[in-house]
């Protein structure tokens, strides 16, 4: 019974916690504005920076769901994808003149480009500083995590410089497309849903249809259980960072374009993001990553544009911190076979 | 049976997720004597055992160690007030030497703070060289030879680490000791002189014994109660002779173990 | 025999023979040396360091909890001179044990003594209270904690200049750093001043003397087996009546108190305490000391921070800085270090987890694993 009424408690709790922030400032609007418009705002455009943010915890859900580890390097991966979508898209010449047709054109066969590049980046990390420490305690790979994501930062840092660099507002991304109940849908916006809704729809079909995502979901209940079912359990990790790679170098392509700004710290602060994200859906579970990606989205808006954007990541760890002591399973529990 | 239990333990269950362990168990242990449970696997024991030493905690009912309810005490103050446990899968710390394996068993019965540990006073001194000193008693006591003593626990013979196990649980002082498969990968002969040193440390040291096992020839030699366990339940109690004859134990667990 | 591979076998005599040796080659090292020498700046921050490794080796090395946060430490006690060493606090007139010279100046001034010990204080405590939520938590879980607060912490530092104590005190002077810090006044000594390194790089061997005595004190003591029997078997060590969350607290309140002695040095040393000394990585390169060294030795770990804090100081941005552009690229070494050290940490787990210089433990522990995984423990509460 004990544990039941514990169970409820820390559930209740952990969404009244996340509701403070909402509730607070659009009592604030209320008082001030006599509406909600700003607040609303707020929370749309979280929304919409929470899809990106979801993409990327995918990667951290997958890989944690399979072999339990916090794959550190996993922000870095994502600043990657940003960095070669934006200088591919150079390479192919795409511009502020380019026309509607090529620019759609062109920006898919960069989001395919980046989705490869940081792909193939995450299944050579897992190959190369994860596996020779499959058998080692758990905190060897963790550490390795951590070295691989000084690496990639280092790599960003001599690509692009250690300032944040402005690239091509390619679909001019503040431009308000419409407006529906004093919301304010910016191009930006649009940008964000349409990349990550179906990527997180085709993911959830491939895990739950398809006879690899079927091994993935196996292998992550009981690797040995699923060796013994003549399940290849190295290609079947192999897998799964491939496709959280692909899906960091999707939201990195999405963020270049949202932000239209890139620079190599950016992996650290979204990866971390995207990790509370993870843990507050439920580590594992990637309904909860996209969720959990959602409502850190829409903390981030409220706390960068009503408090201070330096403060953001005490608020964004603040709450790491709560959910880890007292609701560690997350909003909807860790249940990698509950996947999609 | 029930003269002045030395544990008793009260309608206990253990509930994980929806499925029950452990159902409405009432048990008690009396005092010097050697108690074993027995049953088919997945039956409850070493779930039961779990609830005993803290580290699990009852769904539900009361755990009474020496009159003083322990149901949901933490696992080193249960130790504290004197029980002591081994493990179904020998669990030594494989990096320390058998001796500082026993040393660690002593550590409820230490005073070493922190900062005479730093200045290692006289009293700190001749504390850690009695600790040692009688680590090495144990460990002679349970029959580890004295060339095995300095070995890492690790290195040791199969046999060799489960007798620093119970050196280790006896250093704690302990008033009941709890051995979770005592003789699971020992052979006919070490099963016997296993079951002559339980005797011993009845007789010349005053513990309980209560154990979980599976060898028979043990179970019927030794004990003095035996509780047998099914689906989590307990379903009969008594001498072995008893229990031997129980229709619903032969059933249960010999019936099986016969036809096999 | 291949576990008796590269553990410590020398005979105990032997072992303190070259101990003593070690010990009256730092003594004299900086005789060597011109008093204000770059060898005696760098190698005074190198010690420094190596009282930090050996404050993160309690609490990662002999205790396995994973602590990704330990700036924060660093932090605290570079603060603790900003606050009680500096005329950061203008309107406030205290002076304990300092010069003449020293009572002169507004702000609080107390010895660096009693500094000392008020930044080991203030970490222990601040280890305690960040301890205390991962003590439920899974190692992975640990680390992540440790590296929330950590950068909490460096938010607080950073913002601080905005966040008022009292009439016009605020909690830091954020990026722009509290500046100068009162130089270290021992007792029968002149002050120390900046033209004459050799005091300092002796105030630092001192603290790496006194911090190696109390890791290898415990290291050997009942603590020490507690803290190593928990990180190896988490049941095990509560069955044998371990309190583990009493044994993890130590931990973290010992390996930060000492975090904070060599903050406070560091504050006075640099002569500065800026918000932008604290960031994550700071808590990576000790770590990647500690585990270039061998996590859980003693000396691993001396030879390990010296080592890293001189490929730092020294080899990166004197020796091998030009090695890129010789190369045709364009760039500075000193400017991926910290790729570097990540580079080492991913070498060194991947070739050689146990480090150069091997605990014997856990040397074991690496390539045999242990069975202490799994989470057993229900009830590890307080």
């Amino acid at each position: 019974m004990g544990a039941t009424v514990q169970e409820l408690l820390s559930k209740y709790g952990l969404i009244a916690l996340l509701l403070v922030l909402p509730v607070v400032y659009g009592i604030q609007d209320l008082r001030d504005d006599g509406n909600l418009a700003g607040i609303a705002n707020n929370l749309f455009d979280g929304l919409s920076n929470g899809a990106i943010i979801a993409l990327i915890a995918v990667g951290y859900t997958l890989v944690y769901g399979i072999i339990e580890l916090i794959n550190f390097a996993h922000g870095e991966v994502f600043m990657i994808g940003s960095f070669t979508a934006v200088a591919f898209w150079g390479l192919i010449g795409l511009g502020l003149g380019s026309s509607v047709i090529g620019l759609v054109l062109g920006l898919l066969l960069t989001l395919l480009v980046a989705m490869a590049t940081c792909g193939g980046m995450n299944v050579m990390i897992e190959r190369v500083a994860y596996r020779p420490l499959r058998g080692a305690p758990k905190l060897a790979p963790l550490i390795t995590a951590v070295g691989m994501s000084f690496i990639l930062q280092n790599v960003g840092l001599l690509w692009l410089g250690g300032s944040p660099k402005s690239v091509d507002d390619l679909i001019r991304a503040q431009d308000d497309l419409f407006t529906v109940i004093g919301i304010n849908v910016s191009r930006a916006d649009l940008l964000a849903f349409a990349v990550t809704v179906p990527l997180v729809v085709l993911l959830t079909l491939f895990v739950t249809r398809a006879r690899l995502g079927k091994a993935m979901r196996a292998t992550a209940q009981d690797p040995e259980a699923a060796r013994l079912m003549g399940i290849n359990v190295d290609t079947t990790i192999s897998l799964t960072f491939l496709i959280g790679g692909m899906m960091a170098g999707a939201a990195g392509l999405t963020y270049a374009l949202y932000q239209t700004t890139i620079w190599f710290f950016q992996g650290f602060q979204a990866g971390l993001l995207a990790f509370t994200a993870a843990v507050m859906g439920g580590i594992g579970n990637l309904r909860g990553a996209v969720l959990g990606g959602l409502i850190i989205g829409c903390i981030q808006q409220i706390s960068d544009n009503r408090i201070s954007p330096s403060w953001t990541p005490a608020i964004v760890f603040a709450y790491l911190i709560l959910i880890m002591v007292f609701r560690p399973q997350g909003l909807l529990g860790e249940e990698t076979r509950e996947a999609g | 049976m029930t003269e002045d239990p030395i544990l008793t333990a009260t309608r206990v269950s253990k509930i994980f997720g929806g499925l029950v362990a452990v159902n409405d168990v009432t048990f008690d242990i009396p005092r010097r004597r050697i108690v074993t449970i027995i049953g088919p696997n997945g039956a409850g024991k070493t779930t039961f055992f779990n609830m005993l030493t803290g580290l699990y905690r009852a769904s539900t009912g009361r755990i009474a160690f020496e009159g003083r309810d322990i149901t949901r005490a933490r696992p080193d103050r249960i130790t504290k007030a004197g029980v002591a446990r081994t493990f179904q899968n020998i669990r030594l710390f494989s990096t320390m030497t058998a001796v500082e394996n026993v040393m660690v068993g002593e550590h409820a019965r230490m005073k070493a703070g922190i900062v005479g540990s730093v200045l290692r006073t006289p009293w700190v001194r001749r504390e850690e060289r009695r600790v040692r000193e009688r680590a090495r008693e144990l460990l002679d006591f349970v029959g580890v030879r004295k060339d095995q003593q300095e070995q890492l626990a690790s290195n040791l013979s199969y046999g060799d680490q489960r007798r620093v196990e119970i050196a280790r649980a006896l250093a704690s002082e302990p008033r009941l000791l709890l051995l979770d498969e005592p003789t699971a990968g020992m052979n006919p002969n070490e099963s016997l002189r296993l079951t002559e040193f339980m005797i011993r440390l009845r007789d010349e040291l005053g513990l309980t014994i209560l154990m979980i096992e599976h060898d028979m020839k043990v179970v019927m030699g030794v004990s003095e109660r035996i509780t047998v366990f099914d689906h989590g339940e307990k379903i009969a109690e008594g001498d072995p002779a008893t229990v031997r004859a129980n229709p619903r134990v032969i059933e249960a667990y010999l019936g099986k173990q016969e036809a096999a | 025999m291949r576990r008796r591979f590269g553990a410590r076998t020398l005979p105990r005599g032997v072992n303190f023979a070259l101990a003593a040796a070690a010990i009256a080659l730092a003594i004299v090292f900086p005789l060597f040396f011109p008093p204000g020498s770059g060898w005696v700046d760098d190698m005074t921050i190198a010690l420094a360091y190596v009282v930090m490794g050996l404050g993160l080796n309690v609490v990662v090395g002999y205790a396995g909890l994973l602590d990704l946060g330990y700036v924060a430490f660093f932090a605290i006690g570079a603060y603790t001179t900003g606050w009680f060493m500096s005329g950061f606090y203008g309107d406030v007139n205290v002076h304990v044990f300092v010069s003449e010279f020293t009572k002169a100046l507004p702000g609080i001034h107390l010895n660096f003594l009693l500094v000392v010990v008020i930044a080991a204080a203030l970490c222990a405590v601040a280890g305690i209270i960040i301890g205390l939520p991962t003590l439920r938590l899974r190692g992975d879980y640990i680390a992540i904690v440790t590296l929330a607060f950590g950068e909490i912490i460096r938010v607080f530092a950073i913002e601080g200049n905005e966040i008022t104590i009292a009439g016009n005190a605020k909690l830091t002077a954020g990026r722009q750093g509290i500046t100068p810090i009162d130089k270290i006044d021992l007792p029968f000594l002149d002050q120390f001043t900046s033209l004459n390194l050799r005091p300092w790089y002796w105030t630092a061997l001192g603290l790496v003397l006194v911090v190696l005595f109390v890791n290898i004190r415990l290291r050997d003591s009942r603590l020490g087996r507690a803290w190593i029997a928990l990180r190896e078997d988490e049941v095990a060590a509560a069955s044998m009546g371990i309190p583990l969350v009493k044994t993890k607290l130590m931990a973290y309140g010992v390996g930060a108190a000492f975090g904070g002695m060599s903050g406070a040095f560091l504050g006075s040393f640099l002569n500065t305490v800026n918000a932008d000394q604290f960031a994550f990585g700071f808590s990576i390169f000790i770590l990647a000391m500690i585990i270039l060294g061998g996590l859980g030795s003693v000396w691993g770990v001396v030879i390990g921070s010296l080592a890293l804090s001189l490929i730092n100081t020294r080899l990166i941005p004197d020796v091998l800085n030009d090695v890129p552009s010789s190369l045709g690229l364009d760039f500075n070494l000193v400017d991926v270090n910290y790729g570097i050290f990540g580079f080492l940490l991913v070498l060194m787990m991947v070739l050689r987890p146990e480090g150069l210089l091997p605990e014997r433990r856990r040397q074991i522990e690496l390539h045999e694993g242990t069975p202490g995984d799994e989470a057993l423990v229900e009830v590890t509460h307080a």
